[in-house]
């Protein structure tokens, strides 16, 4: 741990925002995982090539874990290299954790911290705020949460090493989680409610603009993702059909 | 000079949707306003940004999966958008937004393939670290340059097409409106479903559609 500097983790860190810059079917994260890793790398075994050139094909595996928790990964890899473990712990120890970092991170930041931001940000649009307010905060609050879950991971995962796991379940990250979605199932709401009866809304429309929505609402809810496509097919089509009664009348 | 400018945005945002930070700078709320910024009318702009962030409310970047492009399919959506004046302009450019969205998918699907091309193998000679940081970033720079390719090709594409169908568009204004969001209802209806349900979320869910509908009121 202390062949690491300051600088080499930093630079570690940087690097993490490129790691899925070469995503593949093949390795996945592999190559941006062992990108990140090169300053750490070099700083651990600085002069002997063959040593590094054995650390770096071990990092080279197939690996996929989330962007961004993906630094729990980096710091507590960076940590075992440095603390001297052997290639079969260090292979064991990402196929370990690559699972439970893909799925902790798809349920926490993709299904609950997004949609929560998304909806808050088109909440915020539909109330009439200016542009830059709009964006401005989705930005913010959104990069305030990705921000502090990179540089909690790297910390993590260097601080802990392999036992990084047992941080990870002590973080009640899946709590985190649920909460977030309870605030994002509320503010579904006011947007719908906001749609239905704000400015430029459904209502002003007419009523059979506000019941084809709601029929549209329940078959989502229903249905769930199988229904996305389909209805983005249908839309555009609807669209189409429109435009070309449009063109031949 | 316009159209590469753009294409240009576009490669620039769909290097964030995932080879390079992931700040959300490629979410269709963000890419229309600045597409819309760099047009010269940020309020349309942010407009279909709204309404594709609506329909794309659903999809992100998880893991392997193929998804629709938000970033390329915003930027498309808005230049075709300000290319007419007419009511037809936002519908015609959700749809081709839309579509564009599916294309991006399946060129960051060929790309994802071209990549297992060019990364190297644990087994492959390595040149000390030089190739890994080398392939890494050529592949970055492949996403840039499909981006900047999805982009300017949807750009043309879809104010050609606005061209021809905004004018005689049928519809009025509100109407064109309400189409649109009726199509989106369908992902709202499927992040419900996703956060768990109406049978479990109903109270929140009740609470905020009241809260929605008396601040509506309110302002």
């Amino acid at each position: 741990m202390s062949a690491l500097s300051r600088r080499a983790i930093m630079s570690t860190f940087m690097r993490s925002f490129l790691v899925q810059g070469s995503w593949n079917y093949h390795t996945m994260l592999g190559t941006g995982f062992a990108f990140a890793m090169l300053p750490g790398l070099r700083r651990i075994f600085g002069a002997d090539a063959k040593a590094m050139d054995a650390s770096v094909r071990r990092q080279l595996d197939h690996f996929n874990a989330h962007p961004y928790l993906v630094n729990v990964a980096l710091g507590a890899v960076l940590r075992l290299e440095a603390d001297g473990a052997d290639a079969q712990t260090v292979r064991r120890f990402k196929t370990a954790v690559q699972g439970p970092l893909g799925g902790l991170g798809d349920s926490l930041v993709w299904a609950a911290w997004l949609p929560m931001v998304s909806m808050a940000g088109l909440a915020l649009w539909w109330i009439g705020l200016p542009v830059w307010v709009v964006v401005g905060l989705f930005l913010v609050l959104y990069n305030a949460g990705h921000l502090a879950l990179r540089v909690w991971g790297l910390r993590s995962g260097l601080r802990y090493g392999r036992d990084v796991a047992r941080t990870l379940r002590e973080a009640r990250l899946a709590q985190l989680g649920e909460r977030i979605k309870s605030i994002a199932s509320l503010l579904v709401g006011v947007i719908a409610g906001l749609v239905l009866a704000g400015r430029s809304g459904l209502s002003e429309a007419g009523l059979l603009w506000v019941v084809v929505a709601i029929v549209c609402f329940v078959l989502g809810l229903l249905v769930g993702h199988r229904i996305w496509r389909p209805a983005a097919i249908g839309t555009v089509c609807a669209i189409v059909l429109i435009a070309a009664w449009g063109v031949v009348r | 000079m316009e159209l590469a400018l753009i294409a240009l945005l576009g490669g620039g945002l769909a290097l964030d949707a995932t080879s390079v930070g992931q700040f959300m700078l490629s979410r269709p709320l963000v890419a229309g306003a600045l597409t819309g910024w760099m047009l010269g009318d940020p309020a349309l702009g942010l407009l279909i940004g709204t309404l594709l962030e609506l329909y794309l409310l659903v999809s992100f970047p998880s893991g392997g999966a193929q998804f629709p492009e938000g970033a390329t399919a915003t930027v498309v959506a808005v230049a075709t958008a300000s290319a007419s004046s007419t009511p037809g302009a936002v519908p015609v450019a959700i749809a081709v937004g839309l579509l564009w969205g599916q294309i991006g998918g399946f060129s960051i699907t060929a790309l994802r393939k071209a990549n297992g091309f060019i990364v190297p193998e644990p087994a492959d000679s390595l040149r000390g670290t030089e190739l890994i940081a080398a392939a890494h970033l050529a592949a970055v720079g492949l996403d840039f340059f499909r981006g900047v390719l999805i982009t300017g090709t949807g750009v043309a594409i879809g104010r050609m097409v606005v061209a021809r169908v905004g004018a005689p568009w049928p519809l009025g204004e509100r109407e064109s409106f309400a189409l649109v969001i009726a199509g989106a209802a369908v992902s709202v209806g499927i992040l419900l479903h996703d956060l768990g349900g109406f049978r479990k979320r109903r109270a929140l869910f009740v609470t905020g559609l009241a809260l929605g509908i008396v601040g509506a009121r309110l302002l």
